[in-house]
């Protein structure tokens, strides 16, 4: 399995402007693989997707919209992607002008094989 | 610490403390040095929970210490203890004036995650306060026993936080 996640996750980064990928224990809010480039705080990055994608899911499932599946945030300087893989969370962090559509894609693939 | 030192210390703790509480989410937060006289402390109810705890905390430290040395695992950075519903973080931190330990205790409110993030940059704001940058005098063995109580005697006459 970490063999699964490790090669998952070097594809995510070999895409052309993702800055990171990693594998996160959405409970402990800790990364468990991580494939980084230079200035990405994995740990911090990890602790607050993991937060993020929790609180949204509770804020889904009370108003009726059932599990939630994926997160994407836009920024000015890049995009936080997180898809779940029950019961871990991909995690990809890119840069503003990443191709979103092929990361999304690669990153749910990604899920698809851990879980 | 001499118990001077501890009032005028335990002042200036209370932002950081506050912060630390709010962001990483966590119920209970108290912070004390090797010796365990507590500096400050948030959600403790009673002074007999945070004396409890400030001694647990303190012994903790000097076993994982001794443990980290004797397998050559270097200084320990934090013992994380999961319970079914509340969970453990205990992690040490250096100040040029004396090595502190914070412990904290948290819910499904918080993760592991957030309150090592919190822990790094509360360790970096108290290192931060002028007065943990110079070497502090220690308590000499007539005035222990006063020393160590006056964290507690300065939290029990406030009132207690809300939990």
């Amino acid at each position: 399995m970490t063999d699964v996640m490790r090669e998952a996750m070097a594809r995510l980064s070999r895409v052309k402007g993702v800055r990171g990928a990693m594998v996160v224990d959405p409970e402990a809010g800790v990364p468990v693989t991580t494939e980084l480039a230079a200035g990405v705080d994995g740990r911090a990055v990890a602790a607050l997707a993991a937060s993020l994608f929790q609180r949204a899911g509770q804020a889904l499932r009370a108003s009726g919209h059932g599990a939630l599946a994926t997160a994407q945030l836009e920024a000015e300087a890049g995009h936080v992607l997180a898809v779940e893989a029950d019961p871990l969370l991909v995690v990809v962090v890119a840069e503003p002008r990443a191709q979103l559509g092929l990361i999304r894609v690669e990153a749910q693939r990604a899920a698809e094989e851990m879980q | 610490m001499r118990r001077a030192d501890i009032g005028r210390l335990s002042g200036k703790l209370e932002e950081p403390m506050q912060w630390f509480v709010s962001e990483a989410r966590v119920r209970v937060a108290v912070l004390v040095n090797r010796s365990g006289q507590v500096l400050a402390q948030h959600g403790f109810a009673s002074q007999y929970d945070v004396a409890n705890v400030a001694a647990l905390a303190a012994a903790t430290h000097s076993s994982a210490h001794a443990l980290a040395e004797l397998t050559g695992a270097g200084r320990w950075m934090h013992l994380h203890h999961a319970g079914h519903d509340r969970q453990l973080f205990l992690a040490p931190f250096r100040t040029p004036a004396e090595d502190l330990i914070l412990v904290a205790i948290f819910d499904e409110e918080s993760t592991l995650g957030l309150v090592q993030l919190f822990f790094d940059r509360f360790a970096e704001m108290v290192r931060a306060i002028p007065d943990f940058q110079v070497t502090l005098e220690r308590s000499d063995a007539e005035s222990f026993e006063s020393d160590l109580e006056a964290g507690l005697d300065r939290l029990l006459s406030e009132p207690p936080p809300e939990a």
